[in-house]
């Protein structure tokens, strides 16, 4: 198990180095700079500014500076926000997503699963079609849909919910409620589908006959003998499910102001903000990376039948 | 032993008529049309097309031409010159009310305006014909038709979804049948590709490329390959699998010692085989295209002006929305029922093509 | 004779509603077990015979399948009338079951001990430490070697012919009056079957218990049943005990599954013999002999009407024109 992380471990690190080079290379080629947009500046202000941040030399030694300072962690300085570093931005941003994204993931998880589960047990009956009608809904509906309309109905015209801010001081925790809603939404329904239809498939499996059989309880058939296998395929599923968490909470960041590394994201790609780019596709790399080494293991430890050798 | 024989004959005979032979298809279209959900989609889908490629030859208004006096106006059936009138009287209203109490003077001003406005709009509304028009779902800040702007968005949107499926299916099933075909370095090299893309949050890495384009490019263009060039991950994958699984069956295996060749088998045999499963992945990508493209152009990162997409409208429409929320709502419900019936339709393909399928869900 | 019958089987129905129709599976089934009997139930696949037992145990997956008549008394009760739990309180422990393919009947999740020691503690009340007691003791019974130390493996460190013999242990671990074996050699090596039947055997000889084997394999039956069904489209066509059905054959049928069986005495030139034609989808039949169209000697009585079971002889009967009233 422990060769198996290690292992597990060191293939991330070609992952992550070509990420970053292909990303570095790629906004490099792109026509215009950071500076392009704003009025012309005169000729040696605007070669100061590129000494300053070494946009005059060649494009490898760049790439290699650039490496290094990555390899110490340092992602450089904001070419927009003049006074900041990328980690101060990212930093501060960094935990408002994290903490959005668990949250979201850990709802849309629970609701899914007890949905997935009553529907399942009451296949075929309304409760069922009601579940998955409205799981095809969350589906189809699209985050920037829900975000505005709830936003219209439960902050602008009932006024039970602030319309944005971040567990600012007077709302409170209840700024976080339309967020993750949103952010939930699609996942919750996906996960709900799924672990419905794993259900079915495993309660019709032999083993559960073979359950049956002994004379076991229709509860403890369930409990002890569906439930395990027909939630293995949600685990499998976390990965993405946590990779379109934090895709779509680049949406919902926006629609509701939260200050996270989405809206940062957003905000760098219109401004060309080179490093912010560069810095915020590192994190999401990183991140998605450890979601997936995390059901990786979680998957091994819940199948006997995977051992790592 | 002919007796035999005649029985072997009457043995296929007599229960024939229990027993119909039907094609996977036939069999597979069959099962569609008893899914009601399905159906609905299908029809849902098939009048969206109808109405939004047919645009051009339907009575709708221009999508283009604004009128300043029928700014957001609100969904009516009656003429927008009346609908226009009806507003500015009421507001008129507001304002001396607003004026009396405040004793304000700058109000006085809109309060001039409002009343020549009122003037204006007298002398023209039994003469002028564009007062005649009627705008069911209402107009938007530029007072442009909603419901033309809608089917004028459904369109990119929707050929954005059809084109970005296209593609993606293409790059899918020649990648995928490459690498399961032949297998070896070429199928460790494409899938080590794929696991690489995977690995990449990847709505971001559109927005990274749509964010490099240079302003005033022809931006759906970009998009349309920025989609495919990402998508057609998941389908080469499938492909790739059910290449594989169907390459060591008998019916390859016969094929092959009848001597046909590599090009032969891949087009005659394995993909015709796989064609139920390109199908429904394709049709459960179709919707996601469109989300991912309106989501881009919702962010300011895909279809830029003059043009419009669903994305492009919900986002102009969350501008207003507290005032105006038909400008959100028209276009946010049309680009769901169209999602949701795609939704319904692919499920209902995948249940009718594939009812073993471990993939549902 | 009649009091150590322990299990009746009059007249089962069992039918699945299905998109195409209605599927008869089982129609009109009787049959009687007696204490320590061993009674084959032979058909090919689609005959009925798995969910007739499927229909004693009320396991048929419903929807879309239901009981839509008749009565299983066992030991006096009719199971069809009992409550979940009465009938729970059987399955298991007075009527256990092993199935065909062993590689998907234990649950691969659970440890062999888990999944014994449930049935027992269930039935029996033993604590757990008894429990998995006799769980070793029976797979020791079972010829598992090294039991104390398997029973904490899973499923997958198992062989196909092991977990079969785990599946027979766990059966066998309340000592049950019936046993009732699905094809449990089908889908194991041939080496492997003979010991598995063996065991079957042997087992239910030293525990008591009446089997029920069924299988599609005239060849299995023959050296281990008492008497033998022979299934065919839902139906029984013809019953008897083995040395009957062995020696004397009266349904056509019957008579063309023995001739296509391979024999070791009779050296023979000839091609092995076999039934012309395929067995009838069971979907909407009409009301006839559903032989008939593969039946050498089918008759035009045949194709109108299900012929009525003759009765030969005592638990000796034979559904078929030829006999009875038709001649």
């Amino acid at each position: 198990m422990s060769r198996f992380i290690v292992r597990r471990f060191l293939s991330v690190i070609p992952t992550l180095f070509i990420i970053v080079t292909l990303s570095f290379f790629l906004i490099r080629l792109a026509p215009g700079g950071p500076f392009s947009g704003e009025k012309k500046l005169p000729p040696e202000i605007m070669a100061n500014i590129m000494r300053k941040y070494h946009m005059d030399e060649p494009l490898v030694k760049q790439y290699f500076r650039y490496m290094g300072d990555v390899l110490q962690f340092d992602l450089g300085p904001s070419y927009r926000y003049k006074d900041q570093t990328v980690n101060d931005l990212i930093g501060n941003a960094f935990p408002v997503s994290v903490m959005l994204g668990t949250m979201a993931l850990g709802t849309a998880l629970l609701l899914g699963t007890i949905v997935g589960i009553t529907s399942a047990l009451k296949q075929n009956k309304w409760q069922d079609y009601a579940a998955m009608s409205v799981a095809v809904l969350g589906i189809s509906v699209p985050a920037f849909v829900v975000g505005p309309i709830l936003m219209l109905i439960f902050a602008l015209k009932l006024k039970w919910l602030p319309t944005s801010g971040w567990l600012s001081s007077r709302a409170g925790a209840l700024t976080l409620i339309m967020p993750i809603i949103t952010l939930m939404m699609p996942y919750f329904a996906y996960i709900a589908r799924m672990s419905r239809g794993s259900l079915i498939e495993v309660m019709r499996s032999d083993y559960v006959r073979t359950a049956r059989a002994k004379g076991l309880k229709e509860s403890v058939v369930i409990r002890k003998h569906v439930l395990k296998g027909a939630m293995l395929p949600i685990v499998t599923y976390l990965g993405p499910a946590f990779s379109g968490i934090i895709t779509g909470s680049v949406v919902v960041e926006q629609i509701f102001v939260i200050p996270g590394i989405g809206r940062i994201f957003v905000q760098s790609a219109l401004n060309r903000d080179y490093t912010v780019i560069m810095g915020d596709v590192i994190v999401y790399s990183i991140i998605l990376i450890a979601a997936n080494f995390v059901v990786d293991i979680l998957y091994g430890l819940l199948d006997p039948r995977i051992s790592y050798k | 032993m002919p007796s035999i024989d005649k029985n072997n004959d009457r043995a296929t005979n007599e229960f024939n008529q229990y027993v119909k032979p039907v094609s996977l298809w036939a069999d597979a279209w069959k099962r569609l049309r008893r899914n009601k959900m399905a159906v609905l989609g299908m029809w849902i889908v098939a009048i969206y097309m109808v109405v939004t490629f047919g645009a051009a030859l339907l009575p709708f208004k221009s999508y283009t031409e604004q009128e300043m006096l029928h700014i957001n106006l609100p969904p009516s059936f009656k003429p927008a010159g009346v609908v226009a009138l009806g507003r500015l009287e009421e507001r008129k209203v507001e304002l001396e009310a607003a004026i009396t109490r405040s004793g304000r003077a700058d109000l006085k001003q809109d309060l001039t305006r409002i009343e020549n406005e009122i003037i204006q709009l007298k002398g023209e509304v039994d003469t002028d014909p564009k007062h005649k028009r009627v705008y069911i779902l209402g107009t938007d800040y530029l007072g442009r038709d909603m419901l033309a702007r809608t089917i004028y968005g459904g369109q990119i949107s929707i050929m954005i979804g059809l084109i970005g499926t296209l593609t993606a299916a293409m790059i899918g099933i020649v990648l995928g049948s490459l690498g399961g075909y032949l297998g070896g370095w070429v199928d460790n090299l494409i899938g080590r590709f794929v696991d690489l893309m995977y690995s990449l949050p990847y709505m971001l890495v559109v927005i990274i490329i749509m964010s490099m384009l240079p302003t005033g490019s022809n931006s759906i263009f970009v998009l349309y390959i920025a989609i495919a060039m990402i998508s057609w991950l998941t389908i080469s994958r499938v492909v790739r699998g059910q290449i594989i699984s169907l390459k060591n069956s008998e019916f390859v295996e016969a094929a092959r010692s009848m001597g046909a060749g590599s090009g032969r088998i891949i087009f005659r045999h394995l993909l015709p085989n796989s064609l139920g499963i390109i199908i429904i992945y394709s049709t459960l990508q179709f919707p996601s295209f469109i989300m991912n493209e309106s989501f881009l152009s919702f962010l300011g990162l895909g279809v830029s002006a003059p043009r419009a997409s669903w994305g492009t409208l919900v986002s102009e429409g969350v501008q207003g929305m507290q005032l105006y929320p038909w400008r959100l709502l028209v276009p946010a419900v049309s680009m769901t029922v169209f999602l949701f019936a795609m939704n319904f339709l692919g499920d209902g393909l995948r249940d009718a093509l594939d009812p073993q399928s471990k993939n549902r869900n | 004779m009649t009091d150590d019958v322990i299990l009746q089987v009059k007249d089962l129905k069992a039918y699945f509603k299905l998109d195409e129709g209605l599927l008869k599976a089982v129609d009109g089934v009787s049959f009687d077990l007696r204490k320590g009997e061993t009674l084959g139930i032979v058909g090919e696949s689609g005959s009925g015979k798995s969910v007739t037992n499927l229909a004693i145990m009320r396991l048929i997956p419903s929807p879309p399948g239901h009981i839509a008549g008749g009565e299983v008394v066992f030991m006096g009760d009719d199971i069809l009338k009992m409550s979940d739990d009465g009938i729970r309180k059987i399955r298991g422990n007075k009527i256990s079951m092993i199935f065909q393919d062993p590689m998907t009947c234990l649950n691969p999740f659970l440890k062999i001990s888990t999944q014994m020691i449930e049935t027992i503690v269930l039935h029996q009340g033993l604590d757990k430490k008894a429990a998995k007691e006799k769980a070793v003791d029976m797979l020791k019974l079972a010829g598992i070697p090294a039991p104390e130390k398997r029973i904490d493996q899973y499923p997958h460190q198992f062989s196909g012919g092991m977990r079969q013999r785990v599946m027979i242990a766990m059966a066998l671990s309340c000592e049950p009056e019936i046993l009732i074996a699905d094809e449990p050699t089908t889908a194991l090596d041939v080496t492997i079957q003979a010991q598995i039947l063996e065991l079957i055997n042997e087992l239910s000889e030293r525990l008591g218990t009446a089997v029920i084997l069924i299988t599609h394999s005239l060849g299995v039956v023959a050296g281990m049943c008492d008497s033998i069904c022979v299934m065919y489209a839902g139906r029984i066509v013809e019953r008897g005990t083995a040395d009957e059905i062995f020696s004397d054959p009266r349904h056509p049928y019957t008579q063309g599954l023995i001739k296509s069986v391979p024999r070791l005495d009779k050296v023979s030139t000839q091609r092995l013999y076999s039934i012309p034609g395929q067995p009838p989808n069971v979907i909407n039949l009409p009301d006839c002999c559903p032989f008939f169209p593969r039946c050498e000697r089918a008759m035009d009585v045949c194709k109108t009407k299900y012929p009525k079971v003759a009765e030969l002889g005592d638990k000796r009967t034979v559904a078929c024109w030829l006999y009875g009233e038709g001649k």
